[in-house]
């Protein structure tokens, strides 16, 4: 039977305003096992980018529980949160989030390097020459495309192992030819690194490449 | 699902041996350390104000310790205004003891080549003065020549005045000298002493001959001594101690000159010191709000770094690193250009120094600046920097997304740190704790004020904004509204320079206005002193034929105070409780009376009245006394005091107080007395003129040295030009330091020009979009620079005007007065500064064409 890496349990965030109190995420309760692809869709406003915060550890639920391989989330403080995204988990975002003052190869590196590991260098080329960014190790982001910025991002994604990889409108950015490019290399080398995948997109011709396809409505897990 | 244990094993790695947070802040360095230029630059200004002060205060500390003996040319001076008693000196005189002779008195001199004439400190040497050290004189062997006869020599800068040379002769008195040479260096003086009482220095001998001592002189007498040892100069001092009240001796040792010149140049010091470390606190300024927008420009790279893994600590760690870096590298910097600022100061500033200063690095100072340096890039960033560890990760997906305010114990120490800052650091500046608690308060209320001004300036520009006025005028003052556009920031700390620099020049206003002469005034501008009761109607003759009007001709009787309240002056020096408060000079001193029956214009009584003399009431005699001196002698109306006349004892009651307005138509008096008790006690006249011509001024004071060499001329006109001369030169020291203030600050400006530079670009682009030329986006450029230069200026001058106000009421106790002109003028340069430093750093925001800033944008 396959091994639950993210349980989400009567998942609610709720704001606090002066006067009244909005409730962007509705008691959400679902399991991804590992290995598996699952999408999240659903209109803008639907809570489907609060919820894979939630699930990423980047914010903590107002009601509710995410476990993540077995580790309660809401239990932990930032700082150890940090240190369990650095071991087991993966990010890809719609505006790329690199760092504009490393270069490719060094942005590759940091996930590594951040767990005191050396000699990550080779490892780092390695991922680059497969996302094939081989010629361009050395450029900043400035100095690289949409398309291969997101690439770099990619190849960071995936330097650290992670059992799972949280991806946000991975091609929002991208052209339609860029878009595929990515999400070939996504998916590929999501099967090859035996990863689990959970993207939140708009775009239903991505989601449908996934095994699942979880839908929101208005803070609500309405299907999936 | 496999349950695992909820608590994770996180490893941490101390700070020095977090390999990546050192790797991390190389790397991302490497793209930002230019980002951080102004960070550098504010640190570099400050601390090269404080290191340039400190660096002179050691020097200057070192070489008094080097030339303690040659600042007083001797091992023991005994000064005394009566000449030396034969008594005293045989007691002195050891075989062992050196002498040597001085007398010091001001008297006219007529300079022969030109017949210009004026008061002079007539300077009489006899000996081998001085035993250690030389006097510097051109040519080499003017001072023996001086020895030999009928020869002067003047001091440098008198002698460039009125064109001497060796050929020329000067008269004193009744002599004519011939000049030897000019003095360039004095043991103990300097061309601050030159500047303020310029002297002419002839043998003692030929001092007889120009039969300048009379009744009334005023000669100041000198013994000079060469001892074989410390204890032999102590045993010298105990020798003198019983005369020293009955023939009014004083003393100066080598070590009290030190500490007397060390205390004032201590007092000099910690003034500049001050405003050295305004800049230092402006510099604090610009570190912090450097660091302030480096770290919330970090705000998104910080948010992936978490996302990916890095702890708070490991994100700040990351630029603390950088920030520490660049500190010491930016102390090392300030300290080097300090230290080099240092090394001119000598050469500006030689004349005003009471030592030469040799060149030199004191590396004390250096290494005090670095240290200081290190300390405010670190403490000061911290605050900023702490925000850093708070980015809450979901900012990656949310940019918009903000975090609760969260509680940090190193933000509370942060605060805390700073605050104490100030006092502490200007407690060590100053070496004392009082001033640095009094000028850290006086720094954070000055601070305030500024902040409240700008703001009210602020808020009036948003009341009564000018909706109708041009679209560049009104765009440009809108910017200054931008979001985190630190308007506020910019007025306060451009405004501080402005501030500085416009209170010294209120001071310098109203302390001139006070010795100025209005030109439609009647008031006596020129004072003749000396006056032998039998030349007295001569002078006044002499003053009818050059058509001058005596506006006062006064007698004036030395005396002492010998009994106070009913008991002898003595028993204050030694037993009472007032001693404390009475101090010594006041008891022991020699004032100068006159008398008369009526106030005289500068007067106002403001207690009791007038009371003539009654004839043959010897012990009910009447006096008045000056308001300020009744305090400092705690006698008030009914109180009696014994005056010794001349040997005989009057006694006298204060029947009124006059408030004097001291500068206003000299001379005033501390005691008056009524007319009949002194008019036959051994007196010379003093006799108040107006000469408004200077030829007419020339030949009058031609004729009088001529026909009554005794008889002195003060001419006030002379005063106020010494005196302004004098603040120019001072004022020149405040302005340089101001002027790190004012750089500083505008640091702080090219930081906020930078920062707000993307937020700039795109309120241009749409401009452009929408059809701005680019002359119309220079134009809004310039003016909104304009605004923020006019509105520092006002804040500061604003602020001038209140500090001036207070300072010229409270302490210099003058009429407030301002010179318009001249703060127009600080106004302006404060603006054309700002107009170009904004223009300057937004050269690029001005030329980037619409199509780039969209790329960036995307």
């Amino acid at each position: 039977m396959p091994e639950t890496v993210l349980q989400a349990e009567g998942l609610s965030k709720i704001y606090h305003s002066a006067e009244r109190q909005l409730v962007v995420l509705d008691h959400v309760s679902f399991e991804v096992q590992q290995g598996t692809t699952s999408a999240i869709i659903g209109p803008s406003g639907s809570g489907k980018t609060t919820l894979l915060g939630l699930c990423a550890g980047l914010d903590i639920a107002s009601r509710g529980t995410v476990s993540l391989m077995g580790f309660k989330l809401n239990a932990m403080n930032e700082d150890d949160r940090a240190y369990l995204r650095n071991q087991y988990i993966g990010f890809v975002f719609q505006n790329f989030q690199l760092l504009p003052t490393l270069t490719a190869l060094e942005n590759v590196m940091v996930p590594l390097e951040l767990r005191g590991e050396r000699q990550v260098g080779a490892k780092a080329k390695e991922l680059l020459a497969r996302v094939g960014l081989a010629d361009r190790l050395n450029h900043y982001p400035s100095q690289l495309s949409g398309g291969e910025q997101q690439r770099v991002a990619i190849a960071r994604a995936f330097i650290n192992s992670p059992r799972i990889l949280f991806a946000d409108e991975p091609t929002g950015n991208l052209d339609d030819e860029n878009a595929q490019q990515v999400t070939d290399l996504l998916f590929e080398m999501n099967r090859q690194e035996n990863t689990t995948l959970v993207l939140v997109t708009h775009n239903l011709e991505l989601a449908e490449k996934t095994q699942r396809i979880l839908r929101m409505k208005g803070g609500k897990l309405i299907g999936g | 699902m496999i349950e695992y244990s909820i608590k994770i094993k996180r490893a941490v790695r101390p700070f020095f041996r977090d390999r990546w947070v050192w790797q991390m802040a190389l790397r991302d360095g490497k793209k930002n350390f230019g980002r951080l230029f102004l960070f550098v630059a504010s640190l570099i200004t400050g601390i090269a104000a404080v290191v340039a002060i400190s660096s002179l205060n050691y020097s200057m500390q070192h070489e008094l310790d080097r030339n303690a003996k040659e600042l007083l040319g001797a091992d023991l001076v005994i000064r005394s205004t009566r000449a030396f008693d034969s008594v005293v000196l045989k007691k002195l005189d050891t075989a062992q003891r050196v002498f040597a002779r001085q007398a010091e008195m001001p008297s006219m001199v007529m300079f022969m080549n030109t017949r210009q004439s004026r008061l002079v400190k007539l300077t009489a040497l006899q000996g081998e003065f001085p035993f250690y050290g030389a006097i510097v004189t051109q040519p080499g062997n003017a001072q023996t020549l001086m020895k030999s006869g009928r020869f002067a020599m003047l001091d440098e800068a008198l002698a460039r005045q009125y064109h001497i040379s060796s050929e020329d002769s000067i008269k004193i008195g009744n002599t004519f000298f011939q000049v030897a040479g000019v003095v360039e260096k004095f043991p103990g003086g300097g061309a601050l002493t030159a500047t303020l009482a310029p002297a002419v220095y002839i043998s003692m001998d030929a001092l007889d001959s120009t039969r300048l001592i009379q009744y009334g002189s005023r000669v100041n007498y000198n013994l000079f001594i060469k001892t074989q040892s410390d204890s032999d100069t102590e045993a010298a001092l105990k020798t003198i101690k019983p005369w020293r009240d009955e023939f009014g001796l004083g003393a100066d040792t080598v070590e009290e000159r030190k500490r007397e010149l060390g205390e004032g140049f201590g007092s000099v010091y910690r003034f500049f010191s001050l405003l050295a470390f305004i800049a230092l606190i402006l510099g604090c300024i610009g570190v912090a709000s450097s660091v302030h927008i480096y770290a919330r420009e970090k705000r998104d790279e910080v948010a992936v770094l978490r996302c990916i893994g890095s702890s708070g600590w490991q994100a700040f760690n990351i630029y603390f690193i950088q920030i520490a870096v660049l500190g010491i590298a930016g102390s090392l910097a300030g300290a080097a250009v300090g230290v080099a600022i240092q090394q001119v100061v000598p050469i500006v500033f030689a004349n005003y120094l009471p030592v030469e200063l040799q060149f030199g690095i004191s590396w004390r100072a250096a290494g005090e600046g670095i240290f200081l340096g290190a300390l405010v890039s670190v403490l000061f960033s911290i605050l900023p920097l702490v925000a850093v560890r708070f980015v809450p990760p979901l900012s990656v997906l949310r940019a918009d997304f903000l975090a609760g305010r969260v509680f940090s114990k190193t933000r509370i120490t942060a605060i805390v740190l700073i605050l104490l800052f100030p006092v502490l650091a200007a407690a060590y500046q100053t070496k004392s704790m009082v001033i640095g608690v009094l000028f850290a308060v006086g720094l954070v209320v000055a601070l305030l004020c500024l902040a409240l001004v700008a703001a009210l300036l602020l808020w009036l520009v948003r009341k009564y904004f000018p909706v109708n006025s041009r679209f560049t005028f009104r765009h440009a003052l809108s910017n200054l509204f931008r979001p985190n556009n630190q308007t506020q920031v910019l007025l306060v700390s451009i405004g501080l320079g402005a501030f500085i620099v416009a209170t010294l020049n209120i001071i310098q206003s109203s302390l001139l206005n006070q010795v100025e002469f209005k030109g439609n005034s009647n008031q006596s501008n020129t004072i003749l002193f000396d006056i032998q009761p039998p030349q007295r109607e001569g002078v006044l003759n002499l003053l009818t034929k050059y058509n001058l009007h005596a506006n006062q001709v006064v007698p004036i009787i030395t005396c002492r105070i010998s009994e106070l309240k009913g008991k002898p002056t003595d028993q204050y020096k030694r037993t009472d409780a007032d001693s404390v408060r009475i101090p010594n000079w006041a008891l022991t001193r020699e004032y100068r009376v006159t008398y008369r029956d009526s106030l005289h214009s500068s007067e106002k009584l403001t207690k009791g009245n007038l009371q003539s003399y009654k004839k043959g009431a010897r012990d009910s005699v009447q006096v008045t006394i000056s308001e300020g001196m009744h305090e400092t002698l705690k006698v008030g109306v009914g109180d009696s005091l014994v005056f010794d006349v001349q040997g005989v004892p009057v006694k006298a009651f204060i029947s009124g107080i006059r408030k004097v307005d001291w500068p206003k138509d000299p001379p005033n008096f501390i005691f008056v007395f009524p007319t009949g008790v002194l008019n036959d006690a051994p007196q010379i006249w003093v006799v108040a003129t107006k000469v408004d011509e200077p030829q007419q001024a020339i030949l009058f004071q031609q004729e009088l040295v001529f026909d009554y060499p005794n008889v002195s001329l003060i001419d006030l006109r002379l005063i106020l030009s010494t005196v302004n001369e004098l603040f120019s030169k001072v004022g020149l020291v405040i302005r340089f330091l101001a002027m790190f203030s004012i750089v500083t600050g505008l640091l702080v400006l090219a930081g906020a020009v930078l920062n707000s530079k993307f937020a700039r670009m795109k309120e241009n682009v749409l401009l452009r979009t929408l059809g701005a030329r680019t002359r119309q986006i220079t134009i809004i450029t310039l003016i909104e620079y304009g605004y923020v230069g006019i509105f520092s200026a006002l804040t500061g001058i604003f602020l001038a005007f209140a500090s001036g106000w207070l300072l010229t009421k409270f302490f210099f106790e003058v009429e407030f007065a301002i010179d318009a002109i001249e703060l127009w003028l600080i106004s302006a340069g404060v603006v054309t500064l700002t107009v170009a430093i904004g223009w300057y750093n937004s050269r690029e925001v001005i030329a980037t064409p619409p199509l780039q800033v969209l790329r960036k944008e995307s």
